[in-house]
């Protein structure tokens, strides 16, 4: 660790940027959020968001700490297949292209992907959707909050449970105070910042260690990694794919985006936020590779990315790192508390608690649940409990058993509430029988090969003909 | 099958420069929104 700890920044440097950034993020949170006079506008930023914001706030969020942390944790592991597995996680985005445009459609005034599922499946399939969402939205809060905490930790020597506590309140305080206004907003300064100093990154590293020091090293000292039919990295393409289209289809994270864009944005947004990610987990992993060429001791995969570029760029470059990993932080942990707390609201406290309750008083709601959200999040992530990686992954079984049900239910008027349910509910548990039986690396498949044969049967079995005008229903009580 | 330094340069080098186009289309749409009032 003499390696980190010669090179990270003075806790006080760090103390001073989480400052500046804190007064900025919470000062554009206010600034925009003063103009949410609607729920609307609160929850959806008035479903008018342009194509610069659409694009760079699919980027941004999908950018998560996870991309820039465990992108160089997955090429340490499983080498060149483990970047370009994670880069098929951009798969999911343009695959999402047709799927946004085609719920503004279908769903004008939809709030939350669970508005989808229950309108289009009825109230128990509704309710297992919703166990598997918010499973998966706090185990990606966890994640971010942990790797914020880590993160800022390797960087700056603060301590892990002071990091994750200012990044979690900066970002529960300017999404109260903005909601997605204030997300969006956001998310497109944050989206320039980690490009360009990924970028800058990535040519200091090619610059200081070279291809073919690196490529000579990484034969020497880790052949493995530069094997291109290496078994386990394979399977983790696929099932990172599969992994990265359950997340998006399903997450209201996605959904919520697609009912704010402007009418003609979703589409072209969608794709072209994917073909931009593309690269970032290569940019972001690579640097990894360079670890034997450093002479670097790694103790824990997960500290791999920090660690090199710690010990290649010293105090500037740590700031630059430091920044990037703040903006991909807040950026993704803004949108998962906005996007969890109007699936929180609309779908279990006006769903099931309150139907009949006010524009105001939602209002008031929502902003209480991010912070609820907050508060759950920041206790969970106290004692650090798992890998990033591996908390990560055991999601996938979750997430890649709706992928199908969301698929058939928006194209197939054959596809039914039955055939939905058993899909979610056998290819999670047999999903996460193979997570703990086999590895991660197909827990999501399984969850996914599962699902899909149960939707297909059953909507081959089916004589149900869903008429698609259900799904354009105004929820009555809000507004 | 282990690849060859072309290999993984050409990997690395075409990532880069697809980072770097990035945020120069994405800042010349939001000035485009912004003129034709469309940024949100």
């Amino acid at each position: 660790m003499n390696d980190v700890n010669s090179a990270i920044l003075d806790p006080d440097i760090g103390w001073t940027i989480l400052a500046v950034f804190s007064v900025i993020w919470i000062w554009l949170g206010w600034f925009w959020g003063r103009k949410a006079k609607h729920l609307d506008d609160f929850m959806l930023a008035g479903r008018n968001v342009g194509m610069a914001l659409g694009i760079a706030t699919a980027m941004a969020t999908w950018v998560t700490s996870n991309t820039t942390m465990v992108a160089p944790q997955l090429a340490f592991q499983l080498g060149i297949w483990g970047m370009l597995g994670y880069s098929l996680g951009s798969v999911g985005l343009m695959l999402f292209a047709p799927m946004a445009r085609r719920i503004r459609q279908l769903l004008p005034h939809g709030f939350t992907s669970g508005d989808f599922i229950r309108l289009r499946y009825g109230p128990w399939t509704w309710r297992l959707f919703l166990v598997i969402s918010l499973v998966y939205a706090i185990g990606w809060l966890i994640s971010l909050g942990m790797a914020g905490g880590v993160l800022i930790h390797a960087l700056t020597g603060i301590e892990y449970q002071y990091g994750m506590s200012v990044i979690l309140t900066i970002c529960v305080v300017y999404t109260m105070l903005g909601g997605l206004r204030a997300v969006i907003g956001t998310d497109f300064i944050q989206t320039i910042l980690i490009l360009v100093g990924a970028v800058t990154l990535a040519i200091l590293t090619i610059n200081f260690v070279g291809f073919e020091t690196m490529h000579e090293n990484l034969l020497e000292q880790r052949p493995e990694l530069l094997n291109l039919l290496m078994p386990a990295a394979i399977m983790f393409l696929f099932n990172n794919l599969l992994f990265g289209v359950g997340e998006i289809f399903h997450s209201n994270v996605w959904w919520s985006r697609a009912f704010a864009f402007r009418k003609d944005v979703g589409f072209r947004a969608y794709l072209i936020a994917g073909i931009f990610w593309v690269p970032i987990p290569v940019v972001a992993g690579f640097i990894a590779l360079a670890a034997p060429s450093l002479g670097l001791n790694v103790p824990a995969a997960d500290m791999v990315g920090p660690m090199v570029a710690a010990k290649l760029l010293g105090v500037g470059g740590a700031i630059l790192v430091f920044i990037i990993v703040f903006s991909a932080l807040a950026s993704s942990l803004d949108s998962l508390l906005a996007a969890t707390s109007d699936l929180v609201l609309q779908d279990i406290y006006r769903g099931h608690i309150n139907p009949q309750a006010k524009d105001e008083q939602l209002r008031r709601m929502a902003k209480m649940i991010i912070l609820l959200l907050g508060v759950v999040t920041w206790l969970i992530c106290l004692p650090r409990i798992s890998t990033l990686a591996s908390l990560l992954h055991f999601m996938g079984a979750f997430v890649a058993s709706t992928i199908w049900p969301i698929i058939a239910g928006l194209y197939w008027k054959r596809a039914n509430a039955y055939g939905a349910f058993i899909a979610m509910a056998a290819g999670t548990a047999v999903g996460l029988w193979s997570y703990f039986a086999i590895g991660f690396y197909v827990a999501a498949l399984v969850s996914a090969a599962v699902s899909m044969s149960v939707v297909l049967i059953s909507a081959a079995l089916s004589n149900n003909h869903f008429a698609w005008e259900q799904l354009n229903q105004p929820r009555e009580g809000g507004t | 099958m282990t690849a060859s330094v072309g290999f993984l340069s050409s990997i690395i080098l075409i990532a880069v420069g697809m980072a770097m186009l990035s945020p120069i289309i994405l800042l010349y749409l939001w000035v485009k929104d912004r003129k034709s009032k469309k940024l949100w």
